[in-house]
């Protein structure tokens, strides 16, 4: 099956800053894809211009078969997308149903209106005016606009900033249960728990390029990474004794291994045997979060100069 | 074609029913449906829009309703002088004020970016936000006519030439409006600008007061809000048919705005 986005060699300049130098990535049917990256990556600019909302320099891009890029078929193309942005963005005389509804006569196809409010957690509220609502109905009113069209295709540029932990969870309860229903989701977001959360895979920008891709649990050869060990050095040991190579960090003693199994088996047969207990024991893997550090650290000298985009 | 065509088909794209016939008429209603119920309910816009001009006939009736015809007024009486002009006070409040403000705002607020991503076709937004200017004028006028009968004023006989000089100055204004909201770039900033450009040109158009300075009349003749005033008043007051030469300024700023607004008009709050 062809892939609902694909992009390649995009590039985008305001000027002379270079905002996309060279993206590209696919995002297939029913498949939740999360573009992670700082602030100045070319997140938003890359999701603008499959948005149809900006021109690319140069690159090719395809959404559900369409060039976002071309006037022509642009109509067609907002009839099967729906779009949730960062901005909270609706009329503040319009009530809940109103505004819902409204959006719902653009579209040839559209859910039911009292489908989408439920869906969105807004039953019971259709009446209220919409500036009488909280910043977090406000986004969920948002999200109702996203889905009003009926969307194969649907994009959240941070979807859940700003949100409790609780509100958080029932977004991506939410997110989930569209993607169950077939939709496919292409996302940004800050939140490495989010991505890793929500997302089959992740592509990671910097400066303008992809550096990474992939699944969350593997993205940047996380899961080839070595695992560290640490614990407290037991009392009356030195690191000599340890039947393990290690070095010491924070205070605690950092074993680094590719075969954690069995270091882990040498070090706690070691200690049992002698009576000893590894305090604070733990065993890692780089999270999601090290490895975006570490893959957005490594491009940031030859960073594009940031201007006002976001 | 075909072949972007087959290549939807592969990647699956859902095909839709086509647009109907009716579809954009009943999306035009739509559109000032909801266009109505947002300006109704916001005070600020129902306010100084719609009761200002009312409010504004009905002290100047107070003040003035004694004044009967006279050269001051060019040989009308106060009151057949003010109720044209105040009618035409209220077209530029609810369409060129309006629109300049509402969609400088709307733009700002992310409204606008997020309107675009609909499948809303751009005349159709456009479309519904001047027929629902239109409306809110209809009413106004209709108001003042009626406050202008209370103070003596009888009602115009030249309805045909009232309604094509307003619907022909409500879309000029209208284009003025969205001209002006597309050159400014701050929301906060486009009550000022719109009512800084308007009120002098009021003024010296005789909105407030008739003025008898042949220069002066010569210039606002070639700005837009005099002809409306003329042209306004004549069917109103004189009985006297469309005024062609001050329709015709009045629809060349019309297409100026027009213009401007086509090239300049940004859904987006933030530049490309």
């Amino acid at each position: 099956m062809p892939d609902a986005v694909a992009v390649s060699g995009l590039r985008k300049s305001y000027g002379r800053v270079h905002a996309v130098r060279d993206v590209g990535f696919t995002v297939g049917y029913g498949e939740i894809v999360a573009l992670l990256g700082p602030n100045g990556a070319g997140k938003t600019t890359t999701l603008e211009i499959l948005e149809g909302f900006r021109s690319r320099d140069g690159g090719t891009a395809e959404v559900l078969g369409y060039d976002p890029g071309e006037r022509s078929s642009a109509r067609e193309l907002r009839e099967r997308t729906g779009l949730v942005l960062q901005d909270i963005a609706v009329e503040p005389y319009l009530t809940v149903r109103e505004t819902i509804a409204r959006a719902a006569g653009y579209y040839r196809t559209p859910r039911g209106v009292a489908e989408v409010t439920g869906l969105v957690g807004l039953a019971g509220l259709e009446r209220r005016k919409v500036r009488s609502l909280s910043g977090g109905q406000k986004r969920r009113l948002d999200l109702a606009l996203g889905l009003i069209g009926n969307p194969a295709l649907l994009y959240l540029d941070e979807p859940t900033t700003g949100f409790d932990p609780a509100a958080r969870r029932d977004a991506w309860q939410l997110v989930r249960g569209l993607r169950t229903a077939g939709m496919t989701i292409l996302l940004t977001t800050h939140d490495m728990d989010e991505a890793q959360a929500l997302a089959d895979r992740v592509v990671l920008l910097s400066g303008g390029v992809v550096v990474a891709a992939g699944e969350p649990a593997a993205v940047g050869g996380r899961d080839a990474e070595r695992a560290r060990i640490s614990f407290r050095l037991p009392a009356g040991c030195t690191a000599a004794d340890l039947p393990v190579p290690s070095h010491s960090a924070n205070g605690m003693v950092v074993v680094e291994t590719g075969m954690p199994t069995q270091a882990l088996h040498r070090l706690t047969d070691w200690a049992i045997r002698r009576g000893h207990v590894l305090g604070g024991l733990t065993v890692e893997r780089p999270s999601l979060e090290d490895v975006y550090l570490e893959l957005t650290r490594e491009v940031a000298p030859s960073r594009a100069p940031e201007r006002i985009m976001r | 074609m075909t072949t972007a065509v087959a290549a939807r088909e592969r990647a699956g794209s859902p095909a839709l029913p086509p647009a109907g016939k009716r579809s954009s008429l009943r999306l035009l209603a739509h559109q000032v449906r909801y266009e109505q119920v947002s300006f109704w309910r916001n005070p600020q816009s129902a306010v100084f829009t719609f009761i200002f001009p009312v409010v504004f006939v009905v002290i100047m009736g107070a003040l003035f309703g004694g004044i009967g015809k006279g050269s001051y007024f060019g040989g009308l009486s106060a009151l057949q002088y003010y109720v044209p002009t105040i009618a035409a006070l209220s077209v530029l409040g609810s369409c060129y004020g309006q629109l300049a403000v509402a969609l400088a705002a709307r733009r700002q607020a992310g409204i606008l970016k997020r309107i675009r991503a609909t499948p809303l076709p751009a005349r159709a937004y456009f479309a519904g936000l001047l027929a629902h200017c239109v409306l809110v004028s209809v009413i106004d006028i209709a108001l003042i006519v009626v406050v202008g009968r209370l103070y003596g004023v009888p009602f115009p006989s030249h309805w045909l030439a009232i309604m094509l000089t307003l619907v022909l100055g409500a879309a000029s204004f209208c284009a003025l409006g969205v001209a002006v909201a597309s050159l400014i770039s701050n929301a906060e900033a486009a009550p000022a600008v719109a009512q800084l450009v308007l009120f002098p040109l009021m003024f010296i158009s005789g909105t407030y007061l008739p003025i008898h300075s042949a220069l002066l009349n010569r210039v606002s003749g070639w700005l837009p809000v005099r002809p409306f005033n003329e042209a306004l008043t004549g069917p109103f007051a004189q009985h006297a048919g469309a005024d062609w030469r001050d329709l015709a300024v009045l629809a060349a700023w019309g297409v100026a705005g027009a213009v401007v607004a086509v090239r300049r008009f940004r859904w987006d709050p933030r530049p490309e």
